[in-house]
């Protein structure tokens, strides 16, 4: 899969979209955000972008916030989400709103809405809010789009975006594999593009690429590292890591495997159903806040991919992450997890970090899995 | 201090030494052993913590600032003792201070950090409000209970609101029928309701001093004598008899003084408002600004934590703004009856000061109008995602309602750590030299 191709011809993908089908882009950028629903609504949700690019606008209308926050705001006053007609802000990222609300007064075309999803994610009570925003948001679309979201579209939606989670998750499970087919880069170049297309249509070229993979020879050793920490917008530091001998093989991103980890489970309230599915999704570090089941997963996981170290790559101002650092770095340690962390912002300062991960790799021993008996003499060039 | 250019007579402020009692009285309370004391952040009508016979609520806004302000080694330490375990550097000064202290065991003093038994994280629009009190319980395994403030956009809508009050119903319930549970403590219900009269007369008294400090001039009180004792019964925690004689008497002292021309600032000639917390270890610029004779009238912010938020209304009066609350005849019987009159009818209670912007745009300008103000200072606080939320546009609406505004940044209200204060002052000249004004005493 042309990946790459997918990611950067994203703008044509969604004009050409409209035109086949005739239908409206959504824009939205939070991980809570209900695709399905947009999607029954015949509508393509497509998640916001942040794309490195001369910042000549954004200082005008937002102080601070993390660098994807400024890069989509000078996006969008640059015109490059043109091809957006609708926006949804979902409650959760303080800067995100920002930019949410630069573009709303910017473009009072533009159709907004701002969907409320509890942080408090547990609670019994919780479900019946998001089920009710969601039947909230429902009502917006078929103001938007001008005919009511069936109970056949919602349906067909559901079953569109669980197929996709099933094809994806079988992407991570090859990963798993101690000499996997699959690249990390190559991996999260995929998650990238599938957030930007209609799944119906990506649910095919994921199941012929998941076949090519099967049948790829699997490579050599590497490191095998998790990837922890904010959003990712581009494959800069899997590529970065590979070129050094190691891969990361799984993640605890947004946008990566927490994206597709859980599926709908299908009720006969067709909006409880997806309300449950993101209430119960492995959370982000904002709302890994009343059970605390974020630490334990990422546990889990370093266990079932057999990872050797943990990059923790944090967006300069994310205040989530800064703030659930403190509990990951905890786990980390007390496991004997070796873990470098870092900050970033859109770009990634190349012989800077480059030299902080070559120490880095250098510090770690793959002995725990070179004792287990499944691997050659490593001879990695680090 | 009588400055050159003394136009009316200032006195010093006769409630002082009651506000210095209250506090330390307040200090005394969560270092004492005796008491359950939990990290928690109520933002409903009422303290209910008050209700349980040995339970104190304390946060870690007003410890993280007054480190700040107390000692900036000991701050710098308590931001490298959070670093170095993983808390961003850039995060909120308030949380990365506090929470330092307790990492390193000790407050400023050298005493012990208040050990918390328990969190309520504080329900906020605020990514670090909502994340922060978890660390209580990520540092050490005690209870916490969740609640949500809720949000949307656009004019109250009743039915979207329905899940919403019971989702904030039931997560306030579970706390206290929790806290009776695990810790052996039975609320008084009757005590609970009583609270809520009291507390309201709070909001009465200190929505008063707010109409009293935007009608007058030259204003009673600045915000800077107003900051001295504004959480006292909010975010600092007293017996709610206390609260009401302590705000009964700073109401009628600043009415006094409002009808005999007692000014804050002697030589008042420029009102400025601003927009959520100062820099609360540089609180010196509003005496330095006085030297301009410019006075700060305060912010939604400083307004809101006790008053509500005022509006004009058609015969020209200021009183608080139609906010829902549950009428009078409410019957007050059961737990339940007292949980939803305290958490009021509006989800997006109580933090209407950080929503106005959003909901209503004009929001702050509205504020400037209603303080007759003649200009803005606004902060861009750095790593206070919730205190810089679209203020450059607001900033913009402001310059286009006539005001003239100024911008300073810092890293945020408690902590020094990016705060120029040399440069500060000296954006304060020239924006005041901007607006013709000179000093009239260094």
């Amino acid at each position: 899969m042309d990946y790459k191709a997918l990611i950067a011809n994203r703008r044509s993908y969604a004009m050409d979209w409209k035109a086949r089908t005739g239908g409206k882009v959504l824009g939205y950028f939070d991980p809570y955000f209900p695709e399905e629903l947009a999607y029954a609504a015949g509508m393509l949700p497509v998640r916001m972008m942040a794309e490195r690019e001369p910042d000549t606008l954004s200082a005008k209308w937002i102080y601070s916030s993390c660098y994807p926050v400024k890069a989509f705001t000078n996006q969008f006053l640059l015109g490059r989400f043109d091809y957006m007609d609708a926006l949804v802000h979902v409650e959760g990222c303080n800067w995100m709103y920002n930019a949410f609300e630069v573009a709303m007064n910017h473009d009072p075309a533009l159709l907004t809405h701002f969907l409320f999803v509890p942080e408090h994610t547990d609670a019994p009570t919780s479900r019946d809010v998001l089920r009710s925003e969601l039947n909230v948001f429902k009502g917006k679309l078929e103001e938007w789009t001008g005919k009511a979201v069936s109970v056949e579209a919602l349906d067909y939606a559901i079953e569109v975006y669980n197929t996709n989670r099933k094809l994806l998750r079988k992407l991570y499970e090859l990963r798993r594999f101690y000499h996997t087919p699959i690249l990390g880069s190559e991996a999260m170049g995929v998650m990238l593009a599938n957030q930007l297309m209609d799944k119906a249509e990506m649910n095919l070229l994921l199941a012929d690429y998941i076949r090519e993979l099967e049948a790829r020879e699997p490579a050599g050793d590497r490191v095998r590292l998790m990837l922890l920490g904010s959003e990712t917008w581009s494959t800069d530091l899997e590529e970065m890591v590979e070129s050094l001998g190691a891969n990361i093989v799984i993640d605890d991103l947004d946008n990566g495997a927490s994206y597709c980890w859980n599926e709908i489970i299908p009720l006969e309230d067709r909006l409880m159903a997806i309300a449950l599915r993101y209430l119960g999704r492995p959370h982000s570090a904002l709302r890994d806040n009343n059970w605390r089941r974020r630490p334990q997963r990422i546990f889990e996981l370093s266990e079932d991919f057999m990872i050797d170290g943990v990059l923790i790559a944090k967006q300069i101002y994310c205040h989530p992450h800064g703030l659930d650092n403190y509990a990951i770095w905890k786990l980390l340690r007390e496991r004997g997890i070796p873990f470098h962390y870092f900050e970033r912002d859109l770009s990634l300062p190349a012989e800077e970090t480059k030299l902080r991960l070559k120490a880095f790799l250098h510090t770690i021993k793959p002995g725990l899995t070179r004792l287990m008996g499944w691997h050659q003499p490593l001879n990695l060039e680090v | 201090m009588a400055n050159k250019g003394q136009l009316w007579e200032t006195r010093p402020l006769e409630f002082w030494a009651r506000a210095k009692e209250l506090r330390a009285g307040w200090q005394q309370s969560i270092e004492s052993k005796e008491q359950v004391v939990g990290q928690g952040n109520i933002l409903a009508i009422a303290d209910w913590s008050r209700a349980f016979p040995d339970v104190t609520l304390v946060e870690d806004n007003p410890a993280g600032s007054m480190i700040a302000s107390q000692s900036s080694p000991f701050a710098r330490k308590c931001r490298l003792a959070s670093e170095i375990r993983g808390w961003g550097r850039e995060i909120c000064g308030y949380q990365n201070t506090c929470w330092g202290s307790q990492f390193l065991g000790y407050q400023v003093d050298g005493s012990p950090f208040p050990e918390r038994r328990f969190v309520v994280p504080l329900p906020c629009l605020c990514d670090q409000h909502t994340k922060r009190g978890q660390q209580v319980r990520d540092y050490e395994p005690v209870p916490q209970w969740m609640m949500d403030q809720c949000v949307y956009l656009g004019p109250r809508d009743e039915a979207r609101e329905e899940a919403m009050i019971e989702h904030r119903a039931f997560s306030m319930l579970r706390q206290i029928n929790d806290i009776e549970r695990l810790f052996g403590q039975q609320f008084d219900d009757e005590k609970f309701h009583d609270l809520l009269t009291a507390y309201s007369l709070v909001d009465q008294y200190s929505r008063d001093i707010s109409v009293f400090m935007a009608n007058t001039k030259p204003t009673p009180l600045s915000i800077k004598d107003y900051y001295s004792v504004y959480t006292l019964g909010s975010l600092t925690k007293i017996d709610p008899d206390d609260a009401v004689n302590f705000w009964k008497l700073v109401r009628d002292e600043v009415a006094w003084r409002a009808e005999n021309q007692i000014a804050a600032v002697g030589n008042e000639r420029f009102r400025w408002i601003e927009a959520h917390p100062p820099s609360w270890h540089f609180l010196k610029y509003y005496r330095y600004m006085e030297q301009y004779g410019a006075v700060c009238l305060g912010s939604q912010y400083a307004h809101r934590v006790t008053a509500g938020c005022l509006e004009r209304k058609p015969d020209g009066t200021l009183d608080r703004r139609n906010m829902l609350y549950y009428p009078k005849d409410t019957p007050l019987v059961t737990r339940e009856d007292g949980v939803r009159i305290c958490l009021t009818p509006d989800v997006r209670y109580p933090h209407h000061h950080k929503m106005d912007e959003f909901i209503r745009h004009h929001a702050l300008v509205e504020f400037a109008d209603i303080f007759q103000a003649d200009g803005a200072l606004l902060a861009g606080w750095r790593c206070g995602v919730g205190c810089t939320l679209t203020r450059k546009e607001q900033a913009m609406r402001l310059r286009k309602a006539g005001y003239s505004v100024m911008f300073y940044e810092g890293s945020q209200p408690g902590d020094r750590t990016d705060l120029d204060e040399k440069r500060f002052l000296e954006q304060l000249d020239t924006w005041m030299e901007t607006q013709g004004l000179e000093k009239y005493a260094e």
